[in-house]
Order: C-alpha cells, then structure tokens, then sequence
C-alpha cells in the first residue's frame, strides 16, 4: 500500500465520492430507460413485460456492476490512521 | 386463530442465540478503550460484518411487512420504485465511509456527532443532533416494535403483548449487554436468516398457488394495471420521485449508517462491503416484493378483506406455511425488525453517554462508564418498549416521518460538513433547527407541495437555511480546515 499525506488521502476521497455521485447519476438514467423507457414494449418473458424485468432485475445488477466498478478499480486501498492502521 | 407453541419455539432458540452472542461478546471485550468497544466495537469489523450490519439495520419491518403488501396491492411497479434502495450501500460507504473513519481516528470519535461537533466547533449544535437522534429513532424503534409484535401475534396466534416481551425485551437486553459488536454480528445472523426466510416464504408461496405460471397467468387476466409502471394511476410519478429522496439518494446521511463508517477495520473491507452489500440489499427488496405479488396466487381477493396492506403477508404465512415451518418462516421479518431496533438503540444510548453526558463531565471513570452505558441503552429500550404496549397506530407513517426527519436534519451538514470547506456553525445550526421545524410543522399540518412527502420540502428549506447561514456566518478557522481539509 502506498504511503501517503492526510492531503493526497482527502484529495482522493473526495475524488472517489465525485466517482460515486457520478455512479448515482448513471444508475438513476439507468432506471429510467430501463424501466419508463421501455414500458411501450409488447415483449414478455416469464409472463414479465420487458419493464418489469429491466426496471427490477436490471437496475439490481446494473447496482452489482457500479459497486463492483467503484470499489475494485476506482477506489485506492490506504491507510486510515490511527493507531490501528490497515 | 389458535396459540401455536411450535411456532414460537424457533423464535425462542433463536432469540436465545442472540443473548448468547451478546454474552460471548461481552466476556471477550478488551477491558481498554470501553466506549470504543461498546459503540463502535473497536473499529473492528470486516468487510462481510459490515455489509450485513449496514443492511441488516437499513432493512425494516416495513421492508418485510409493509412493502410486499403494497406490492400485492400495486403490483411491479412498486418493486420498480422499491429497488431505488440498491443505492443505499454502496452510496454511504462510498461517500463517506473513508472520511468518516480517517477523521474518527483523527479525534478518537465514536459518534457522528462527536465528528459535526469537531467540524462545526458547536457544542449547541451537538446537543441538537444528539436530541434530533434520540427523538426520531425512538418514533422508528417504536414502529419496529409495534409491526413486529403484530405480525407475531397476527401469525402465532399468541397475543401482541406476549409478542413484544418476546422479542422487544430481549432486543434490549442484548443489545444492552454487548454493545455495538453484538449489533453487528446479530445483525449479520439477522440478514442471513432474513434472506433464508425470504427463499423459504417464496417456495410455498409457489407451491400453494400451482406454480409460478398459473399465478402469472391468473394476474395477466385479473389485474393488468399490475403490469403497468403506474398501475393504472395508482402509482404516481411523485411517489417515484419522493422516494428516490426518501429511500434511495438522502439515506446517506442517516446516523446509524453513517456510523458504520466509523466501526470498520481497514479499506479493503470497505470496498468489500459496498459490493456484498449492494447484492444482499437487492436481493431482499425483489424477493420479498415480488413474494407479495405472488402472494395473489393464495390470497386472491382485495387487501381489505385480509385487513389491509399489513396483513398479507402474516396472513400469506400462516396460511401457506406447514405449522412447524411457520415459527422459522417468521424469525425473517422478525430478524427485520429487530436488527433496526438494535441499530437504532446503540446508536441512541451513545448519544446521550458519549455526546452529552461525557462531553460535560469528562473525567467520569471506567466502571460508572460502563453501568451508565448499558443502564442507558436499557432505559431508552425500556421507555420504548413501554410505548409500544399501547401501540400507536400508523406504523408505516411513522417511520417514514421519522426516516424524513433525520435525512432533513442530516443530509446537508454531512454532505457540506465534509466536502465543502464555505460550510460554517451558523449554516450548519439554521438547517438543522429550521430544517426539522419547517419538516414537522409540514408533517403535522399534511402540508405538501405537487402531493409529495414532505421530505422535498424538509430538504429544500435546511439546503436554503444552510446558505443563508454560510452567507451571514463567520468562516470556519483555519485550525479546523486544516483538519478537515488539509492541504499540501
């Protein structure tokens, strides 16, 4: 783990809450076209309209995914201070 | 409906467990460091504990009563709104999770408060928080109380007396005894059985109703608006919208979620709770949701001739489930409530020891510590308990004016407390007095704007009262920024 000053560590703090209010964002257009955007379709699968399934299951996994993105390849391990550091 | 011993013998082992965790924990907390240890556990929580404490807390009773009943009423598009809520994890652990933690081991915090009183340098503010805390979680552990003790009785046939000693003392007693640390990891067995409850519920559910097509099929001919994200009109558009706020984008700066910011170990657990936490929230609201629309498969009437919204899924219990299944069947909504009860109240206690009692008598010894901690957390438990034998009506009302409450009161001082350096005391105390006002006196006269819930109008003024107040305000000083945000 690399050594770094309180200011690099707030620096990338707010850095990575910047990356997640950006996932937030993503993930509420994601909802919308997922869910409203297609509700005019006729297709079902499972007895479910396509809606319901992008609008549930799909927002779920699109939810995985950011997580998955923001905390394995965005956010940076660091030390927390303290005396009972990483 | 008739008592059934084997219903609550489930219950009782597993309330059982949980007072044996809570001991173990007990005996084997370091004698250092106490408060530490009782209201943060040490700060030693791993990524898995995390994940399911922060869920585990989130999840209501209302999650497992209240929702799946509006879904068997409304249909997918209540699923379509409820799971807005899979941002609740990764959203408070990855805004303020690493803040939060640097800076509680900066000031050897063990409360967001004792981190706004640092921030804000206001010991008025801090009373304020600590009394906004105390107030608004005893209304949400009162509701946990009284939802779950009326699912017990609805479904056991036992009385909802019998029902809130049950469950509702022994909640206090172990949370009472092992503090945060035994919170965590009866939470974590909480949202393990909840989810087996969940799968278990779902299994009859569809074996009762002849399969999953049939009752597809049924509801396609029956109840079309069902299949509709409006559901014919009755799911607005403002109902999506508010609860974005209220259960998606503004639960971060809850305090008992926050709060889990402060307890964890390292980063890697962190990045590791974001994930698993995001799966398990997910799964829950899509289950037991959708479990309520497939409820229609058995009980094929309107929600009023089962009592209402809440009574269709401790009726969809004890009518599907084998009577020896029904007592594990209900640990899972159970398991709901009492690990926001647990949650809430440590969470409470530590707001009156740590942020008033301990602020102004500093040099109290250890063991009076540990007798006023526990004696606390048992009082608060206590007084609620005591409330919730006359139980108030309008659970699920409750609770959301109590969610909105907190989120008005907290949202901006976290979010500008810890990101924006202009953010000053005078700000900071105008949002969350006049904040919190404005939201109950709208509350209380069903004030609204456009037919939303008041949290637009809570949010709004404590966001407009906090830039007046940094506009008119003294600027923080710069002893303070430095810490906050300190510089190359």
């Amino acid at each position: 783990m690399k050594k770094m000053t309180d200011a690099e560590k707030f620096s990338l703090i707010r850095r990575e809450a910047i990356f997640t209010a950006f996932a937030l964002v993503g993930l509420i257009i994601f909802w919308l076209v997922a869910g409203f955007g297609t509700s005019g379709s006729e297709i079902k699968i499972f007895h479910l309209p396509l809606w319901a399934i992008f609008g549930t299951f799909g927002v779920w996994f699109f939810a995985i995914f950011i997580s998955w993105l923001l905390s394995h390849k965005i956010f940076t391990d660091m030390d927390l201070g303290g005396d009972d550091n990483d | 409906m008739t008592e059934n011993f084997s219903a609550i013998l489930p219950l009782l082992i597993f309330m059982a467990f949980m007072v044996g965790i809570s001991i173990f924990v007990r005996k084997n907390q370091a004698e250092k460091n106490f408060l530490g240890n009782y209201f943060v556990g040490n700060r030693e929580l791993g990524g898995f504990v995390l994940a399911m404490t922060t869920v585990a807390t989130y999840s209501s009773v209302s999650s497992f009563v209240g929702g799946p009943g509006m879904a068997y009423q409304i249909g997918f598009g209540w699923i379509y709104m409820a799971v807005v809520q899979v941002t609740a994890i990764f959203l408070v652990l990855g805004i303020f999770g690493k803040r939060v933690a640097i800076l509680a081991r900066k000031f050897n915090a063990v409360t967001v408060v004792d981190i706004i009183r640092a921030r804000f340098n206001s010991n008025f503010l801090a009373a304020i928080s600590a009394f906004v805390i105390v107030l608004f979680f005893c209304g949400t552990m009162t509701a946990q109380f009284v939802g779950g003790a009326k699912l017990f009785s609805a479904v056991t046939g036992y009385t909802y007396e019998t029902g809130l000693i049950l469950f509702g003392l022994v909640v206090v007693i172990y949370t009472s005894i092992g503090g945060f640390r035994a919170v965590a990891l009866t939470d974590t067995f909480c949202a393990l059985v909840m989810m087996v409850g969940i799968i278990l519920l779902l299994n009859f559910v569809l074996q009762a109703g002849g399969g999953y097509s049939a009752i597809m099929e049924s509801l396609e001919i029956n109840h079309p608006e069902m299949f509709e994200p409006f559901s014919f009109g009755k799911m607005p558009w403002g109902i999506y919208f508010t609860q974005w706020l209220l259960v998606g984008i503004c639960t971060i700066a809850l305090p008992q979620s926050v709060v889990r910011g402060i307890s964890y170990k390292n980063t890697q657990g962190l990045h590791s709770a974001m994930l698993i936490g995001t799966v398990v929230v997910g799964f829950m609201n899509i289950g037991i949701n959708f479990t309520g629309i497939l409820a229609h498969g058995i009980l094929p009437g309107n929600p009023a001739d089962y009592g209402g919204v809440d009574n269709i899924i401790p009726t969809t219990i004890a009518t599907v489930m084998p009577k020896n299944l029904v007592g594990l069947a209900i640990i899972g909504p159970l398991a709901a409530s009492i690990s926001t009860i647990s949650g809430l109240l440590i969470v409470a206690s530590s707001a009156i020891v740590k942020d008033i009692y301990l602020h102004y008598k500093k040099n109290a010894d250890n063991k009076n510590l540990k007798i006023l901690s526990v004696a606390t957390t048992a009082i608060i438990g206590g007084i609620v308990f005591v409330i919730a034998l006359t139980p108030p009506s309008l659970i699920w009302l409750i609770n959301m004016f109590a969610f909105g409450g907190l989120e008005t009161a907290f949202f901006w001082i976290l979010i500008f407390g810890l990101f924006w350096k202009k953010a000053n005391k005078l700000g900071a105390e105008l949002s969350m007095i006049g904040g919190t006002i404005i939201y109950c006196v709208t509350q209380a006269t069903g004030f609204k704007f456009f037919d939303l819930h008041q949290i637009t109008i809570g949010i709004s003024a404590s966001l407009i009262l906090f830039l007046i107040g940094c506009k008119l305000g003294e600027p923080t000083d710069k002893k303070t920024l430095q810490i906050f945000f300190p510089e190359r």
